[in-house]
C-alpha cells in the first residue's frame, strides 16, 4: 500500500507519494490550471506507475475508483473537494502543521505563505495544530500579491526576493491593495528607485501583514516557513526581523502540505488496521 | 459525509404569519394611526403604550438579507453616495426607499416620527438624521452614555431623563397621549416576553442542547418588533413547551452532537441555512450565543422611566471590552462549550471592533479555541464562500485534535 498526499493549491498541484514504512518514493509540481483535479490525477498515475510497473493507462481505464488504487489518497488544498480519487479531504492549515512537524520535530509555529491564503499555525506536541489565523479581507499579504508585483519589475517571486537581499534602503510600500500596490510599483519606478529596493520595499510589505497576523496566536520558537513563497529570500529575511526570532525555511517548502496530507493518510490507516 | 437531516422546530411554521401580519398591520394601520421608525435597542414599551406603531428598519434589513436583497439594495444606496463602509442594515432602507420596486415588501411604510438610541451604535445617528432630512420627518435621539464598566446611578438618571422628554416629544408630534397604567401594561408584557426568551436561550444548557443559534436567529423575530404585545408571549410560550418536550425525550436539535459551540455576532442572514449547516456536516452545535441574548435582559424596577433607562442603556454592545469578554466567558463555561465562532461582520463595527482581544482572553480563561469568520450579515458581497469553508474546516480539525 501506498500514501498519497495532493495538494491543489491556486498556483500550482503538488503530489508527494509514501510507501507503507513511510519513506519519500515520490513527489511531483505542475501548476494548477484551468483543470487542477485532472493535472492532480495525471501526477498520482505517473507515481503510481513508477513504482507498481503498472502502466498509468491501465489506471486511468479504471477510472480511477478510489476503493482500487493501491494507494491512500488524502486531498488538501483549494481544490481538494474535486478529486475524485481522494479518500478524505483534510483542510491545508492540519497539513502543514503535520508535514512541518514530521521535517522538524522541534517546530512550535508554522507559517505558510500560499497563492491566495497565508496562515500562521501554533503547532502542538506530535503535528496537531493549537491555533491559527489567516490572512482577512483580501489577498495582501499572499503569494498571488507578490506574483502580480513582481510582474510590474520584470520579476517573478523567487527573483524578487534574490534582487532584495541586496538592497540598502527599501521603498515603502503604503497599500496593501494587490492592484493599487502594483501602481505604487510603477511609480517607484518612475521616481528613480533601484529594483533592489522596491523589491525590498514589496517583500517588507508581505511580511509586515503576516507579521500583524502572527502577533493574533503569538509565536513560539521554532518558527519554520513553508509554502512556496518560503523560497524568497526577502520575505523570509524580513519576517525574522520582524519578529524577532530565526526562521527556517524547511526543504521544498512547497511540498510540505501535501507531504503531511500523504503522512495524514498514512496515520489514517494506520489507525484502522488490525492491532496485533 | 452521511446526509444529516436537521430537526426543525415545528412552532417556527408560525412565524411567517406572525411577522407577516405584522408588516400587513403597519402598511393599512398607518391611515388610522401613527407610525414611529425605532432602532433595535429604543424603548418600544412607551411607543407601544402610546398607541403607535412601531416599525424596525434594523429588521428589514435582515428580511432583505435572508430574501437575497441586500446587495442590489446597498448598490443603490452606494450609486446615491453613502460609503461601501456604512452598516447593510442602513443601505437595505436608504436603498429601498430609492428603489421600492426592488425593495422586499415595496419597502416600509412610512413613518410619523423617528425614534433612534445611539446604545447601539453611532451609525444610527447619523442614518436616522439622514431619513429625517430625506423623509422630512421629526426625529428623537436618545443619547444613552457607553459605559465601560458598571451602570453609573448619573447615567441612568441621564438618560431616564430624556424618556420624560421623549413622551412630550410623542405627545406633541403624534397627539397620542402616555398614560401610566397603559406602560404598565406593556412593560409587564414585554417583562414576560423577555423572561420566556431568556429561559428558552438557557435550555441550550441540556446535552444534546434542544436548540441550534440558527433556531433562535429564527425565534428571535417577536422579541425584537413585537416586544410588549400579547402574540410575542403566546409565540414564546409555545416555543418553550416545544424544547421542553424535545429536553424531556433527551432530543437534540442535531441528530448527533459531538461539538458544542458558542456564536458571537449578529447572524449571516443571506446564507442561514447554508452557513451554518456547514457545521452541521461536522456535528456541531450552536449551543449559545451573545447576539439573542441582547433581548433577554428582564426589566427591573418600580419607576416604569428609569426600569426603562437602566435596561436600554446596559445593554452589552454599550459596555467595554471587560464585560464583553465576561460574557463570552460565561457562556463557554456555563454551555460547557468546546469552541467559539466569532463572526467578524463588516458592516458593524461596534460589534466587530473588539474581537481579536475578546477571543484571546476567552481561550486564555477557558481554554478552548476561537474561529474568527469574516462576513457581512446582510451583504453578500463581503463573503468569499472557499475561504470561509477552508477557516470552518481546519477549525473542526482543530478540535478534533
Ligand atoms: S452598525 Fe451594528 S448596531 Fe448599528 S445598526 Fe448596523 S448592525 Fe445595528
Amino acid at each position: 500500500m501506498f500514501f498519497a498526499g495532493v495538494d491543489i493549491g491556486s498556483t500550482a498541484v503538488k503530489v508527494v507519494m509514501l510507501d507503507q514504512q513511510g519513506k519519500v518514493v515520490g513527489c511531483e509540481t505542475t501548476r494548477t490550471g484551468y483543470r487542477g483535479a485532472e493535472n492532480a490525477w495525471h501526477l498520482l498515475k505517473g507515481l503510481l506507475a513508477a513504482q507498481t510497473g503498472v502502466t498509468p493507462e491501465v489506471w486511468g481505464r479504471q477510472g480511477g475508483d478510489p476503493a482500487k488504487l493501491p494507494v491512500r489518497v488524502v486531498a488538501t488544498g483549494y481544490g481538494r473537494h474535486k478529486l475524485a480519487q481522494a479518500h478524505r479531504q483534510v483542510s491545508e492549515i492540519t497539513c502543514h502543521a503535520r508535514g512541518a512537524y514530521h521535517l522538524e520535530p522541534g517546530t512550535a509555529t508554522v507559517i505558510d505563505i500560499g497563492g491566495q491564503d497565508s496562515k500562521v499555525i501554533r503547532v502542538a506536541q506530535g503535528g496537531t495544530v493549537l491555533d491559527f489565523a489567516m490572512n482577512d479581507k483580501c489577498a495582501a499579504g499572499t503569494g498571488r500579491f507578490l506574483e502580480v508585483v513582481a510582474g510590474a519589475l520584470e520579476e517573478n517571486v523567487d527573483s524578487l526576493g534574490r534582487l532584495a537581499v541586496a538592497s540598502n534602503q527599501p521603498v515603502a510600500i503604503s497599500s496593501t491593495c494587490t492592484v493599487f500596490a502594483e501602481s505604487e510599483v510603477v511609480s517607484h519606478i518612475a521616481a528613480g528607485s533601484s529594483k533592489e529596493n522596491i523589491a525590498a520595499g514589496l517583500c517588507l510589505a508581505v511580511a509586515e501583514r503576516v507579521a500583524g497576523m502572527a502577533g493574533r496566536i503569538g509565536v513560539q520558537p521554532r518558527v519554520v516557513m513553508t509554502g512556496g513563497v518560503a523560497h524568497n529570500r526577502g520575505v523570509v529575511r524580513a519576517l525574522a526581523t520582524m519578529l524577532g526570532l530565526p526562521v527556517e525555511v524547511l526543504p521544498d517548502p512547497h511540498l510540505v502540505g501535501a507531504l503531511g496530507a500523504a503522512l495524514l493518510a498514512r496515520d489514517a490507516f494506520a489507525n484502522n488496521q488490525p492491532k496485533t | 459525509m452521511a446526509e444529516l437531516r436537521y430537526r426543525r422546530l415545528q412552532t417556527l411554521n408560525r412565524l411567517p404569519r406572525l411577522m407577516g401580519n405584522h408588516y400587513l398591520a403597519a402598511r393599512y394601520l398607518r391611515y388610522v394611526r401613527p407610525v414611529a421608525w425605532i432602532t433595535s435597542g429604543a424603548p418600544v414599551e412607551i411607543i407601544r403604550a402610546m398607541g403607535i406603531l412601531p416599525v424596525y428598519p434594523e429588521n428589514y434589513g435582515a428580511l432583505c438579507g435572508s430574501r437575497q436583497a441586500a446587495g442590489t439594495l446597498c448598490q443603490v444606496a452606494e450609486a446615491r453616495g453613502y460609503s461601501r463602509e456604512l452598516c447593510s442594515y442602513a443601505k437595505c432602507n436608504l436603498g429601498s426607499l430609492a428603489e421600492p420596486r426592488q425593495a422586499p415588501l415595496g419597502g416600509l411604510p412610512r413613518p410619523t416620527v423617528l425614534v433612534a438610541c445611539n446604545n447601539i451604535c453611532g451609525t444610527v445617528t447619523k442614518w436616522y438624521q439622514a431619513l429625517a432630512r430625506d423623509l422630512r420627518v421629526p426625529l428623537f435621539l436618545w443619547d444613552t452614555p457607553f459605559s465601560p464598566g458598571e451602570l453609573t446611578d448619573g447615567g441612568v438618571a441621564y438618560a431616564a431623563a430624556q424618556l420624560r422628554e421623549m413622551v412630550r416629544f410623542l405627545e406633541r408630534h403624534t397627539g397620542h397621549k402616555l398614560h401610566q397604567d397603559r406602560l404598565n401594561r406593556v412593560m409587564d408584557k414585554s417583562r414576560e416576553a423577555s423572561r420566556l426568551w431568556s429561559e428558552i436561550r438557557l435550555l441550550g444548557r441540556h446535552r444534546p442542547s434542544p436548540l441550534n443559534a440558527s433556531d433562535l436567529f429564527i425565534a428571535m423575530a417577536p422579541i425584537v418588533v413585537l416586544r410588549g404585545t400579547d402574540q410575542a408571549i403566546d409565540f414564546y410560550r409555545e416555543l418553550k413547551a416545544e424544547l421542553a418536550g424535545r429536553v424531556a425525550k433527551g432530543e437534540g436539535a442535531l441528530p448527533v452532537e459531538r461539538y458544542r459551540l458558542v456564536w458571537d455576532n449578529i447572524a449571516i442572514w443571506h446564507k442561514l441555512l447554508r452557513f451554518y449547516g456547514q457545521f452541521l456536516d461536522h456535528r456541531a452545535c450552536f449551543v449559545a450565543d451573545t447576539y439573542t441574548g441582547g433581548w433577554g435582559t428582564v426589566m427591573e424596577g418600580d419607576d416604569p422611566l428609569t426600569a426603562l433607562a437602566r435596561t436600554y442603556t446596559g445593554v452589552f454592545l454599550n459596555r467595554g471590552l471587560a464585560y464583553r469578554a465576561s460574557q463570552m466567558v460565561e457562556l463557554v463555561r456555563d454551555f460547557g462549550a468546546h469552541g467559539f465562532v466569532m463572526h467578524a461582520n463588516r458592516s458593524c463595527k461596534p460589534y466587530t471592533l473588539f474581537q481579536y482581544d475578546i477571543r484571546r482572553m476567552v481561550t486564555e480563561q477557558t481554554g478552548v479555541p476561537g474561529l474568527v469568520i469574516e462576513a457581512d450579515m446582510a451583504d453578500p458581497r463581503s463573503y468569499a464562500e472557499e475561504a470561509v469553508k477552508t477557516r470552518i474546516q481546519a477549525f473542526m480539525e482543530t478540535l478534533d485534535g
